[in-house]
């Protein structure tokens, strides 16, 4: 059901607010199949990167590519169709809901029954059910969120609350993943528990992934290349060594924040 | 919401979670014995005017499974539900005065309720909230204004008198036949409406009520989901409206006017929005309160105590009886689960 991770690229990409440039002239080309890290301080437009990328925010200039489609002119719920999945910084969620309800949601993407196929209960229905509730027990189990899935999730400390967000992401393997700071209120061992389960994910369906994250040695040991904006613009791509090594990078990013972040 | 475990304990299956687990044999034999044994107690315990009252409960039970299947389930206020069920009513009223039976009237109320729920949803796509509600208010004026004025039609502000349903030996002219002849649809649309809930349909449902943009996310269409929640929900309200017409045998327009919807919003309300069970608690209070106002000489008190009702449900138990009891359902199983661990 996924095409090969495909490569995901921008092309001068602008995003007002008002008179304010939330991103400047961003081109950009992530690489397929690959899990990029996007990396900047506070502010410095990682999260209306990925807006724009998934169709939340209005491009002023600019267009969006994944493969060879250019998804510029779609809306967010077509580029979600095309297989790019985004989860948000603050969580979204059904509130009082379960966890599997709030997980099984993420199956849209999957072929689904018609309205009336489901409403009736059709053999149709039943199929899809099981496949989703497979699909959703199968990406819980990997999180450690197996024995949560009948809690609701306004129950749930604010780290569990935000893996089922990823879970919803990723539930129907998407071929373009795009996570905000998942690991953000995740302890040390949590992160290292996120990263092995992302990096096994990843394996298992390959995916083009963007992880935004502020934590230098998850991005490290995570992702295989990085991508480092400041101030709505492009500063720096490469390997990790490459970004990281980079003084403009150091000078932006660590000359402000240089202990752990939260 | 008000509950934030800080210590994660592994979930034994809670409440919410039913909404995704279909029941187990078990629990589906436990449940149609309890409705079974309920449903009995009207035709063999209560005297006819009850029996009366209690088919028009499972009429109006009808009409609230589907409101809140719009406003529980999908989070959008409509104003216009009762019209729905007069849109039923009436088109029942016209199809039987040509001598077509229950049959044709039934399929005739589900493609009328359809068109006109199309014609109430599609240009107001874009509307939700207080706006939604605005224009479906006049989509319920606009259907008295023609009944008003169609009097040759429908009886105008007369009201008409609509032939009773018979099916084999069932007459709905009696109380008890009513009775029998609503349960069968009302059973069917309590499954459906049940089962919806475990459906992707349900779940977009839930979705849109609670957060678009993270529907819109995972590829929800949410303007289409709006728009079958409000369809689904106007062919409920018809077919409330269709046993309704037959089980009074009697219709005229107040019966369907605006206050008419306010009570069945009152009614999803007080029941539990999103519960099939508080739906159905809703049609009872709405159709038996007033009546023991009236039985204990007081009808005038019910608006005054039945707006403070709501105001305490609304602010008190935002989730309905249903709601009460779950969340006391709760706090009991997780006294025993701290027992547990103490111990
Ligand atoms: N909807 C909006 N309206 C106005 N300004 C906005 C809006 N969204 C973002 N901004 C501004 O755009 C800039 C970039 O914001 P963005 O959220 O993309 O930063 P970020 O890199 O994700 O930061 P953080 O690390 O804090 O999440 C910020 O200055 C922010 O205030
Ligand atoms: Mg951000």
């Amino acid at each position: 059901m996924t095409t090969a991770a495909p490569a995901v690229r921008t092309e001068g990409l602008t995003v007002r607010y008002g008179a304010f440039r939330a991103l400047r002239d961003v081109t950009v080309n992530l690489p397929p199949g690959e899990i990029i890290g996007l990396i900047g301080p506070n502010g410095a437009g990682k999260t209306t990167l990925l807006n724009a990328i998934s169709g939340f925010t209005p491009i002023a200039e600019g267009s969006v590519h994944v493969g060879d489609r250019d998804l510029t002119a779609l809306g967010a719920r077509r580029r979600a169709l095309a297989g790019v999945v985004r989860g948000f910084q603050t969580v979204r969620l059904l509130e009082r809901e379960s966890v599997l309800t709030n997980v099984l949601i993420g199956t849209e993407r999957l072929p689904q029954p018609s309205a009336l196929a489901q409403f009736f209960g059709l053999p149709s229905q039943r199929r899809a059910h099981r496949r989703d509730t497979a699909a959703a027990a199968e990406v819980l189990d990997l999180l450690g969120l197996a024995g949560q899935s009948h809690r609701r999730v306004d129950e749930l400390p604010f780290a569990s609350r935000r893996l089922v967000e990823v879970a919803r992401v990723l539930v129907s393997s998407p071929s373009v993943i795009l996570l905000d700071e998942p690991a953000a209120g995740l302890d040390q061992e949590g992160r290292q528990e996120l990263a092995s389960v992302l990096t096994r994910i990843h394996r298992n369906h390959p995916s083009t992934m963007v992880v935004v994250e502020h934590d230098v040695d998850l991005v490290k040991t995570l992702c295989s290349y990085v991508i480092a904006l400041d101030s709505g613009a492009f500063l720096r791509d490469g390997t990790p060594a490459e970004v990281f090594g980079d003084r403009q990078v150091q000078l932006a990013y660590f000359g402000r924040a240089a202990g752990a972040d939260a | 919401m008000t509950s934030t475990t800080t210590r994660s304990r592994t979930g034994t299956g809670a409440g919410a979670g039913a909404a995704t687990r279909g029941p187990g044999l078990g629990r589906k034999l436990t449940r149609l014995t309890v409705f079974a044994v309920i449903a009995a107690v009207p035709p063999l315990l209560f005297d006819s005017y009850w029996v009366f009252l209690a088919a028009q409960v499972v009429a109006f039970a009808i009409a609230t499974l589907g409101l809140d299947i719009l406003y529980g389930r999908t989070g959008q206020l409509s104003l216009a539900h009762a019209s729905f069920m007069g849109v039923g009513a009436y088109t029942t009223y016209t199809v039987s005065s040509y001598g077509y039976g229950p049959a044709v009237q039934l399929a005739a109320v589900v493609v009328v309720a359809v068109v006109a729920a199309l014609v109430v949803a599609v240009p107001t796509l874009r509307l939700s909230g207080l706006r939604l509600a605005l224009v479906t208010l006049a989509f319920g004026e606009l259907l008295a204004w023609v009944i008003r004025n169609t009097t040759d039609l429908t009886g105008g502000t007369q009201g008409a008198s609509v032939d009773p349903i018979v099916i084999g030996l069932l007459d709905s002219s009696e109380p008890v036949d009513a009775y029998l002849i609503a349960l069968v649809p009302a059973v069917i649309a309590t499954v459906l409406a049940a089962h919806l809930g475990r459906t992707q349909l349900g779940r977009r449902m839930l979705a849109v009520r609670d957060t678009e943009l993270a529907a819109e996310s995972v590829g929800v269409a949410v303007a289409r989901t709006k728009i079958t929640a409000f369809l689904l929900s106007a062919v409920y309200a018809g077919v409330a409206g269709w046993l309704y017409a037959a089980i009074t045998g009697f219709i005229a327009p107040p019966d369907f006017d605006l206050f008419a919807s306010v009570y069945l919003f009152v009614a999803v309300v007080i029941g539990g929005a999103g519960s099939v069970l508080g739906a159905w608690l809703g049609a009872a209070y709405i159709v038996l309160v007033p009546e023991l106002f009236t039985l204990a000489g007081q009808p005038n008190l019910y608006p005054i105590v039945g707006g403070a009702l709501l105001a305490i449900v609304a602010l008190v138990v935002p989730d309905g009886i249903v709601g009460l009891g779950r969340g006391i359902g709760r706090r009991v199983r997780r006294a025993r689960d701290g027992q547990e661990e103490t111990a």
